[in-house]
C-alpha cells in the first residue's frame, strides 16, 4: 500500500468492517467493489461515536 | 446519486451499532459505518491523532475510478458544513461531465453560472466572464 494520498491521485484499495444500518447487519466494504459499481465515494471520518459528527 | 457516503471511526462494529440504535438524531442515517480499530486507514489519509487514536473531522471525495478529488479536515471542536459538502460533491459530479467548465464559488447546483475553458482571455476578467448570461 501507498503510504502518500494525494489530489488527483489515485488512493489505494481499503477494506472495513462496517455496520449497515439499512440492513441492521455487520459486514465488509471496500473501496475496488464501490469502483466495480461505478460509485463516488465520501470517506467521512469522525473521532468517536457517542459524540457529535 | 451513485455515491457511497462511508463514515468512519476507530470505534468496532459494535459500538457504531449500539451508537445507531441509541442516538435519536441518527434515525434517519443509512451509510455504512467503517471501522478502523487499527487506525491504519486515518493514518493513510493524515487525520489520525496518534496521542489519542481518534480520527480528526476529515472528509474525502474520490471519484469511480479511485481518484482524490477533494479533502477537507477539521479539528476537534469544528462540525462540517453539509451543504458545503454537498456542493463540492456535486461540483465534482458536474465537472467529470463538463471537463472544459470549471464551477466557482457561486456555484451550487447544475444550472448556475459556470466558467467555460477559463484560459489566457479569461486573466483578469473573471467578474465579466460571470456576468456573462
Amino acid at each position: 500500500m501507498s503510504d502518500v494520498i494525494k489530489l488527483g491521485h489515485p488512493v489505494p484499495n481499503f477494506e472495513l468492517n462496517a455496520y449497515f444500518p439499512d440492513k441492521k447487519d455487520f459486514g465488509k466494504i471496500n473501496l475496488d467493489q464501490l469502483k466495480r459499481d461505478k460509485k463516488w465515494t465520501i470517506l467521512f471520518f469522525y473521532p468517536a461515536d457517542f459524540t457529535f459528527v | 446519486m451513485g455515491a457511497e457516503i462511508i463514515t468512519v471511526s476507530t470505534d468496532t462494529i459494535y459500538v457504531h451499532l449500539a451508537w445507531h440504535r441509541d442516538e435519536k438524531s441518527l434515525v434517519n442515517v443509512k451509510y455504512p459505518m467503517g471501522s478502523d480499530r487499527t487506525g491504519e486507514l486515518s493514518r493513510l489519509y493524515g487525520v489520525l491523532d496518534e496521542a489519542s487514536g481518534n480520527a480528526l473531522r476529515g472528509t474525502f471525495i474520490i471519484n469511480p475510478e479511485g481518484v482524490l478529488l477533494n479533502s477537507e479536515v477539521n479539528y476537534y471542536n469544528l462540525g462540517r458544513n453539509i451543504d458545503e459538502l454537498m456542493r463540492k460533491f456535486k461540483a465534482n459530479m458536474y465537472m467529470a461531465k463538463k471537463a472544459n467548465e470549471a464551477c466557482p464559488s457561486s456555484w451550487k447546483e447544475e444550472g448556475d453560472k459556470t466558467l467555460v475553458s477559463p484560459g489566457a482571455d479569461m486573466v483578469g476578467r473573471v467578474h465579466e466572464a460571470l456576468q456573462k448570461s
